[in-house]
């Protein structure tokens, strides 16, 4: 009854993202030339990870764990993605607006606004012709 | 939507995290089905009305439909 493939709704999901994700930072801060940042950085994401392998039973641990998601999980990560996409987008256009208001060109708020718009509109038309 | 999972459960001696099991959600989502603050997809809602053997339409409902199917 869930929405997810298998590999999501295991308890590793997020733990070993969360790894990944560090070790992809550390890489790339270690191109950067800040082994450093990139190192805590690294020990930052794989200790969250291993927080939230080793958390409590809690719906929204397990949720954001991975173990335990349902089709009614599915609908409150949709809802929670909204939410965090409206956040995110109100944040650019107030700080594009900010950043013109202070003479600046406004990048790269500018274009973050208008990749976040053109994405919602062709998402909004892609969803509409698949059915 | 008014339905009568809870009642089924009941008359089944079986708890939250045993239908849950059998569903393969979590227990939370029966709760939250039987509080009617969550509506079931339609796989899930047939899957439950046949594992207590009754009509979806019996299931979900105000429970008013029983023997009256004639329109």
């Amino acid at each position: 009854m869930g929405n997810y493939p298998a590999i999501m709704r295991s308890k590793w999901f997020l733990p070993l993202f969360s790894l990944v994700l560090g070790v992809v930072v550390l890489g790339a801060s270690w191109a950067g030339g800040s082994l450093g940042s990139g190192l805590i950085s690294l020990a930052v994401l794989a200790g969250f990870g291993l927080l939230i392998l080793l958390a409590g039973r809690s719906e929204t641990i397990r949720g954001l764990r991975g173990d335990g998601r349902d089709e009614r999980f599915a609908q409150i990560d949709l809802r929670a993605t909204a939410v965090t996409g409206l956040v995110l987008i109100v944040t650019l256009i107030v700080a594009w607006l900010t950043e013109i208001a202070q003479g600046h060109s406004g990048s790269p708020y500018a274009w973050l606004c208008a990749i976040g718009g053109l994405s919602y509109a062709l998402a909004v038309a892609f969803f509409r012709w698949r059915g | 939507m008014k339905n009568q999972v809870r009642a089924l459960r009941m008359k089944h001696d079986l708890a939250q995290g045993q239908l849950a099991e059998a569903m393969g959600v979590s227990r939370q989502t029966i709760n939250s089905i039987e509080n009617e603050r969550y509506m079931p997809s339609l796989p899930l809602a047939i899957a439950l009305a046949r594992y207590f053997g009754v009509p979806v339409e019996e299931m979900f409902g105000d429970g008013e439909l029983s023997g009256n199917h004639a329109l």
